[in-house]
């Protein structure tokens, strides 16, 4: 990564971006918190509801899972992203991606291992018909809303989550300069805070918000570096769906 | 059930890409393995493909496979037949070449590994799938995956390189959408045999139609880099890191080609083109364009990927003007070409990564002696290029033979003028390059670790780890840093490979003939 | 062109879809700001949008499931097209802005011709 400070960088950044910027984007405001506080629940709920109620009414998985990844935004926004991002664990945000690509895989291949083709619905029936007392249609709708919550939601949340922290957390992919650098992040809290934790985790999540090969292997790393990549996840589940992950999937019925 | 093969070819890199950053939070180095072992997976399915469209399985020669069991034209279709497969096959075969080679070199990154994942699969899909927007769908994960693939370098440039790449990729799937787009309002179906038949039948001299086929076109050269869209190429290609370039030279341009060839023929079949002569004149006119073009530009440029890059103008260049020609001669030296540019360029650009990584040489007078010190990555370098120059017997031979001889078969020769100027030209930067490793007396500064390569080298931290035996050189003490073997054995095989592909016209044609005899009925 | 009028004022979604993908495409060309041709990207690709959903309105028809009315619907695939194309255009827009990051923090700038002129001399 020094190599970043070889070409031609016409800027000393750290020092002068700290003078340079007086905005910082954490801002300790009792209105923005106690906002935050008392709305989060209702957004969360909406963003589920959007999310169930896909099949019938405009909405479905990517719309959900945008309002639920903002319900964490906001909590950034409100109370500082650094904290935000400690108290969210990358784990989480990570196991939440991959958890729905997998979600989404495994609906989708199962019918094949049946015999029947790739998301293929009604493969379910001889299955689980009795158990779950559908008939063979019925799976269809639900077989939709297993992939729109189980899988889509939980990419689409997961990956929105991952990028705003790879993003926000400023530019410099350095680790010996030990700063957010010239980010729009949070120049008054990480210099502040246990600087040898917070930057570390910081920049080592932020020298990946493409992917880059840092040579650190802690967790952040692994993880927040997967957005830009997991993001493309949200087109194969939504396309690997065929247009089936339509919402207002009328003509499927 | 072979057709059940085709989503299980697409589905499992897909699926294989979560692993690395999962199983990252736990144990670590689990990238490779696990990419490795799934690209292993689907070259073997692949290769099961090919199989089963090959006259010698007996079986049928075009599979289709339903997504949720929704018949076309109101599900989507998933198609092999033997165009796909050889492409799926090519896919497959450079995957595993390139994940070899990575091991020791490049990102060492999970999100790296996963990338080239989720890349694999994206293409795959590109190559299997009958339904024009599930097409421009994959169209973008492989644009989307490359952008960040590009950008994984140390070097700044590279996120320049893939930005830049990002602004025209998407124009270009942008305008694929709005000629899907046109299509769908003319006939109200987006499968591709579907709307075959249905513009027959709405008739190829419709404004609705052929603007539909001109936005599709210009999408397609933007993603192809054809002469004056190509800007991002060159850039893209030499900043990337090596192991990138070569996967993303080899095959990304490559299946986008044989997205064009397929909705050329299988969509708008050849009677658009018969009625529609201009078009046809005004995309053979920007080929011959792009192959002299770039083949002059090859000839100007000093660092050694640039040239490649630039040389992937004009062999696209050829293979639009074999597609616009309409003859089946040619169209088959295009099916070849893409093969064999794809095998060329991934062993050309593996092997200057192996030479820059060992010796930090990245222009052509960088590589001055550097046959006597690399005498097996310098050899089969020189074999990649003679390819490329298309002396035979290699691949580039069979392709470029096909395509010139469909053209003079056409009664194009200024197309078939324009092959042999161009033949010319890469011999020209081909011969200067060998030339300079071949005969020029080394820099005096033989050791002198190239000042601003150390840095890359240092980074380059793979190749410090690399196990003993270097084949490239003969005293290894002038080495910047050991590089691996299975590097050069990787760039070893790619290279053979193409002279070995030059026998196998025949297999080719095998595969090829009912898919011809469907485009040219 | 013989009815102009006539079709600024029936097709007008159509004639729109034009003006602003030409709008995003002459932002994407001809601004030097980065964020500024992302922006331009989006705008592209929000008129491609607009023509499909055009495409797919029927004069009178209803939302296309099948409690809400018995008469005609509007055709639901190009709106399922244009929300997968919706979610592909936010990934580039991430990616675009991501790499625009790094491309900031590594020159200090973000206007395209000075990053052209500072790499092209490399």
């Amino acid at each position: 990564m020094s190599s970043d400070r070889l070409n031609g960088d016409t800027r000393d950044s750290p020092t002068d971006s700290r003078v340079a910027r007086q905005r910082p984007l954490y801002s300790e405001s009792q209105v923005i918190m106690t906002t935050v506080k008392a709305v989060i629940p209702f957004v969360l709920t909406y963003g589920l509801f959007i999310t169930f109620h896909g099949t019938s009414s405009p909405g479905g998985g990517f719309q959900g899972g945008a309002l639920i990844a903002s319900v964490v935004l906001m909590i950034a926004f409100a109370f500082g992203i650094e904290s935000t991002r400690a108290w969210l664990s990358n784990t989480l945000v990570v196991v939440l991606a991959t958890l729905g690509v997998a979600i989404f895989a495994g609906i989708a291949l199962v019918p094949m291992l049946l015999g029947e083709n790739f998301l293929d619905y009604t493969a379910y029936y001889p299955l689980l018909g009795d158990t779950l007392g559908l008939k063979k249609y019925e799976f269809v709708k639900y077989g939709m809303e297993a992939v729109e919550i189980g899988g889509i939601a939980f990419i689409v949340a997961g990956v929105l989550m991952g990028l705003f922290f790879a993003l926000a957390a400023g530019m410099t992919p350095t680790s010996e300069t030990n700063t957010v650098g010239d980010g729009i992040g949070d120049n008054a809290n990480a210099d502040t805070d246990d600087t040898g934790e917070v930057s570390d985790a910081t920049d080592a999540g932020v020298s990946d918000d493409t992917i880059d090969d840092s040579d650190t292997d802690d967790a952040t790393d692994a993880g927040v570096s997967d957005d830009t990549i997991d993001d493309s996840d949200t087109d194969d589940a939504t396309d690997a769906g065929a247009t089936d992950d339509a919402t207002d999937g009328g003509d499927r019925q | 059930m072979s057709d059940a093969v085709l989503p299980l070819l697409i589905a499992l890199p897909l699926l294989a890409a979560i692993f690395p950053p999962l199983l990252g939070l736990r144990f670590d180095q689990t990238g490779w393995p696990v990419a490795m072992a799934t690209a292993l997976l689907v070259a073997v399915l692949a290769g099961r493909l090919a199989w089963a469209v090959s006259p010698g399985s007996g079986g049928p020669r075009r599979f289709v496979h339903e997504l949720a069991g929704y018949p076309a034209p109101y599900g989507i279709e998933l198609v092999g037949d033997g165009l796909s497969a050889i492409l799926a096959l090519l896919i497959g075969v450079v995957a595993v070449a390139v994940l070899v080679y990575a091991r020791t070199t490049g990102p060492d990154s999970d999100a790296f590994y996963s990338g080239l994942l989720l890349l694999t699969g994206g293409l795959l899909g590109m190559t299997l799938t009958g339904d024009l927007f599930n097409l421009f769908v994959f169209l973008e994960i492989v644009g989307l995956v490359s952008y960040a693939l590009i950008a994984s370098s140390d070097d700044p440039r590279a996120a320049y390189g893939a930005l830049k790449y990002l602004f025209l990729g998407t124009a270009g799937a942008s305008f694929y959408l709005i000629g899907v787009g046109y299509a769908f309002v003319a006939t109200g179906t987006l499968n591709m045999r579907d709307m075959a038949a249905e513009l027959a039948a709405l008739g190829y001299s419709d404004p609705l139609v052929q603007a539909s086929f001109g936005f599709i076109l210009i999408g397609f050269m933007l993603k192809i880099a054809i002469f004056p869209l190509h800007t991002w190429q060159p850039d893209a290609y030499t900043y990337a890191p090596d192991t990138v370039s070569a996967f993303i030279s080899a095959l990304v341009s490559t299946t986008a080609a044989y997205a064009l060839i397929r909705i050329a023929y299988d969509v708008f079949t050849v009677q658009f083109f018969a009625a529609n002569p201009l078009i046809t004149d005004a995309v053979l006119l920007v080929a011959s364009v792009s192959i002299v073009v770039g083949s002059l530009l090859a000839l100007l440029q000093t660092e050694l990927k640039r040239i490649f890059a630039y040389s992937s103008v004009a062999q696209f260049g050829m293979i639009l003007a074999a597609i616009a020609l309409q003859s089946e001669t040619a169209l088959f030296g295009a099916v070849i070409h893409l093969v064999g540019h794809g095998l060329m360029k991934a062993t050309l650009f593996m092997g200057a990564g192996v030479l820059a990584s060992a010796y930090g040489a990245h222009t052509v007078a960088d590589y001055a002696g550097l046959a006597k010190r690399a005498p097996i990555t310098g050899g089969m370098m020189a074999i990649a290029g003679l390819a490329l120059v298309g002396i035979p017997p290699s691949v580039g031979t069979l392709g470029k033979w096909f395509i010139a001889l469909g053209a003079v078969e056409e009664g194009s020769l200024g197309v078939a003028a324009v092959i042999f100027v161009s033949t010319l030209l890469t011999l020209t930067y081909i011969g200067r390059l060998l030339e300079t490793l071949y005969f020029n007396q080394p820099a005096a500064t033989d050791d002198d670790p190239g000042v601003t390569d150390s840095v890359d080298d240092v980074d380059d931290g793979a190749s410090m780890v690399a196990d003993g035996g270097d084949s490239s050189t003969a005293t290894g003490i002038d080495d910047i840093a050991p590089v691996a073997t299975e590097r050069v054995v990787v760039v070893v095989v790619l290279a053979l490979s193409t002279v070995a592909l030059f026998g196998a016209a025949g297999l080719f044609a095998e595969l090829l003939d009912p898919v011809f005899g469907r485009f040219f009925q | 062109m013989t009815d102009f009028l006539g079709v600024v004022t029936t097709r007008h979604a159509y004639a729109l879809f034009v003006l602003v993908s030409a709008i995003g495409l002459y932002m994407m060309i001809a601004n030097e700001n980065l964020v500024k041709k992302i922006i331009g990207l989006n705008m592209f690709q929000t008129g491609i949008f607009l023509f499909f959903v055009t495409s797919a309105y029927r004069i009178g028809g209803a939302a296309p499931i099948v409690e809400h009315g018995a008469g005609p619907y509007v055709s639901p695939l190009p709106q399922v097209i244009v929300l997968t194309a919706i979610v592909v255009g936010i990934s580039l827009t991430a990616v675009g802005l991501a790499l625009t990051i790094r491309l900031y923090s590594a020159y200090g700038t973000l206007r395209a011709d000075a990053l052209r002129e500072v790499i092209g001399d490399e």
